[in-house]
């Protein structure tokens, strides 16, 4: 078996996905990140690679997420892109003719609008997640409901409640306000998928112009109670394609297999890597009053890479690629 | 021989040689604050009012980098540069903030330019000179030859240089005069205030970044001020503060122009003036079909987000090309 590996390390969680010769989805895995990426990365290889048949052979790697440098480092990966163009490429090629690309994961949230199969226009939250998967994931804490019951809950609601939703801090004070007086849960539930909605299409999609075949991926897509807020907001069909939660994988692998096309030798370091000893460490540099914070990569003894310093000092050092 | 400190900071990249030439001619020394540096944000962060812009921050930063090693440092109350325009109250009231927050400062120069009503700069060297105690012809010889300068300077960056190579060219370093080269691609107009873009701590680095991923750069700043006014004819009222009227003429122009393949628009966070130009441009890019990035810089600005927003744009700008040049060739 030949395919292509597409590996996203985001902020909460970290998928892999083996890609077929032919850019069919083998293998997904999804795994919280919980603040190691290094090592949910190593897990998530080797349970794919338990998944796999024992001759399966990797003819390239993406790597993408705001860790697909590390990630990228980790594994050898021959392409290393960024989310945005990642979520497009999976995005037109599994949904052909999209337009509109709404991609809403744990830390941010994404649009992205394509015309005639190519990225035209895209936009992302700035300073404020109240439009994303970790403002649901609060607010379903506070009322005791598993973020896997959501979605089904809110979909019970007739009457959703109105929540102001511009703010996080403010949305919860209003949810309880809205609670005491008396609304079912299943309408609160659903008024905060609309007030997250709400809040999305103003920040995010501020002046953009969302128009129909609309993907919604993420890991926020599962919940079936967005799907609906975006419906009845937007007053068109969402799709919500199969892995829609790995899309950036996806994206990744097509990416690679896109780069790898002329049939050159993949520079992955190969399974092995999930037993291999990583370790990141970060010190402040002092040379000049920028201070600034280096990260180190080491694998064993060896130091495979250095980022974070403006200059080049440290990252230059090594003859190696400057991150960023 | 008096030493005088100027900020690198605001319209120094606008104006440096201009106030340069004219000390030195009196036979003062000029001193200019090092390049921006997270030390100097954090000090000016600590010393400036809540409510003001980055670049103003960051000024402040500047004048307390200078304050124990100068004599006096210059910082001139810019109210107008240009007839029945105005230049940001924030800079108008730059010399107060300072004053008034930071203390033991040597003394403040700082005159006073209007043009508002029309008329000419000397005004403002002539009060300058006296302050500093030197007899009017002298003033007059140094303000002359200041002037000329200033637009050696401005034909510097017309021919396409950017601040910090065309005064190294002034210098007499003449590897930095080579005009720079536009041709080729993919080109991208980086619009913004010179004093956001140029900064390479405040920008993150943008020019640097375009410029090892093999992008070239086009700037508002090698475009003539008669280009820059046909820009801006295309808005429905005229704009009366100068910045942005440079900014959004000169966006208006390259999208015009029709060579450039994508624009990013700098602002800074909390700038009043620069919230609507951005939006002027951005509809008029998208219109248009180009690709555009807005980038708002403020000192919580993450690195990461900021590369990931960039090469997302490059990779549009890219696609995009490549995906007409096929579409031709067919």
């Amino acid at each position: 078996m030949r395919g292509y590996l597409g590996i996203d390390v985001g902020s909460v969680s970290t998928n892999i996905v083996f890609l077929s010769e032919r850019g069919e989805v083998c293998e997904a895995v999804y795994l919280r990140t919980r603040g190691q990426p290094i090592r949910a990365l190593q897990e998530g290889l080797g349970e794919l690679r338990r998944r796999l048949p024992a001759e399966v052979s990797v003819l390239g790697v993406g790597a993408t997420g705001s860790g697909r440098y590390l990630a990228g480092l980790v594994t050898g990966a021959d392409v290393i892109k960024n989310e945005i163009t990642s979520h497009a490429v999976a995005a037109s090629t599994l949904v052909p003719g999209v337009q509109t690309v709404i991609e809403i994961g744990g830390q941010d949230s994404k649009l992205i609008i394509l015309r005639g199969g190519i990225v035209a226009d895209f936009a992302m939250n700035t300073v404020c997640a109240a439009g994303t998967g970790s403002f649901l994931d609060q607010q379903a804490a506070r009322l005791g409901i598993p973020i896997e019951d959501f979605g089904r809950l809110a979909l019970q609601s007739s009457a959703p409640v109105r929540i102001a939703g511009r703010c996080a801090v403010f949305a919860e004070s209003d949810m309880i306000h809205k609670q005491q007086m008396g609304y079912s849960l299943a309408d609160i539930l659903a008024g905060l998928c609309e007030a997250l909605v709400r809040n999305y299409l103003n920040n995010v999609g501020k002046g953009k112009e969302i128009l129909p075949p609309v993907v919604f991926q993420g890991g926020v897509a599962a919940n079936a109670g967005m799907k609906r807020a975006f419906e009845k907001a937007l007053g068109m069909e969402v799709i919500v394609p199969p892995y829609y939660h790995v899309m950036g994988a996806v994206g990744a692998a097509l990416l690679a297999r896109e780069k790898m096309a002329a049939r050159r030798p993949s520079k992955f370091k190969g399974f092995g890597v999930t037993e291999a000893r990583f370790q990141a460490a970060g010190f402040e540099c002092g040379g000049c009053p920028n201070a600034c914070e280096v990260v180190e990569l080491r694998e064993g003894g060896e130091v495979l890479a250095r980022w974070g310093d403006r200059c080049g000092r440290w990252s230059s050092s090594l003859g190696l690629q400057n991150v960023g | 021989m008096p030493r005088i400190g100027i900020p690198r900071a605001l319209l120094y990249y606008h104006y440096f040689p201009w106030w340069e030439a004219f000390f030195v001619s009196l036979g003062a020394e000029v001193v200019i604050s090092p390049p921006t540096t997270k030390a100097i944000l954090d000090r000016g962060l600590e010393h400036a009012a809540d409510d003001v812009c980055l670049p103003v921050k960051v000024a402040v930063g500047h004048v307390l980098e200078l304050k124990d090693r100068v004599d006096a440092i210059f910082l001139p109350r810019l109210v107008s540069v240009a007839a029945r325009e105005y230049i940001c109250p924030k800079f108008l009231g730059l010399p107060e903030m300072v004053g008034h927050s930071i203390k033991g400062l040597p003394p403040l120069l700082s005159p006073g330019l209007n043009l508002y009503r029309g008329g000419s700069p000397y005004h403002f060297f002539a009060a300058l000179g006296r302050a500093l105690g030197y007899p009017p012809w002298q003033v007059l010889a140094a303000y002359r030859r200041a002037c000329r300068v200033q637009q050696q300077y401005k034909r510097l960056l017309e021919s396409g240089l950017f601040p910090e190579e065309a005064l190294a060219a002034l210098r007499g370093r003449h590897d930095a005069a080579a005009p720079r080269d536009t041709m080729g691609s993919p080109l991208v107009a980086v619009i913004g205030h010179p004093y956001n873009i140029y900064d390479a701590f405040v920008s993150m680095d943008l020019l640097g970044k375009l410029g090892r991923r093999g992008i070239k750069v086009i700037t508002a700043d090698s475009l003539s001020e008669e280009n820059v006014c046909r820009g801006a004819a295309h808005l429905p009222k005229r704009l009366f503060w100068t910045l942005g009227r440079r900014t959004v003429g000169a966006a208006y122009h390259y999208l015009q122009w029709g060579r450039v393949d994508g624009m990013i628009h700098v602002s800074s966070f909390a700038c009043g003036p620069d919230s609507f130009a951005g939006e002027f441009i951005a509809r008029r890019a998208h219109r248009m079909g180009l690709p555009f990035l807005s980038l708002v810089l403020d000192e919580h600005s993450g690195e990461a987000g900021m590369v990931t927003r960039l090469e997302a744009f490059l990779d549009m700008v890219e696609r995009r090309k490549k995906y007409r040049e096929e579409g031709s060739a067919s």
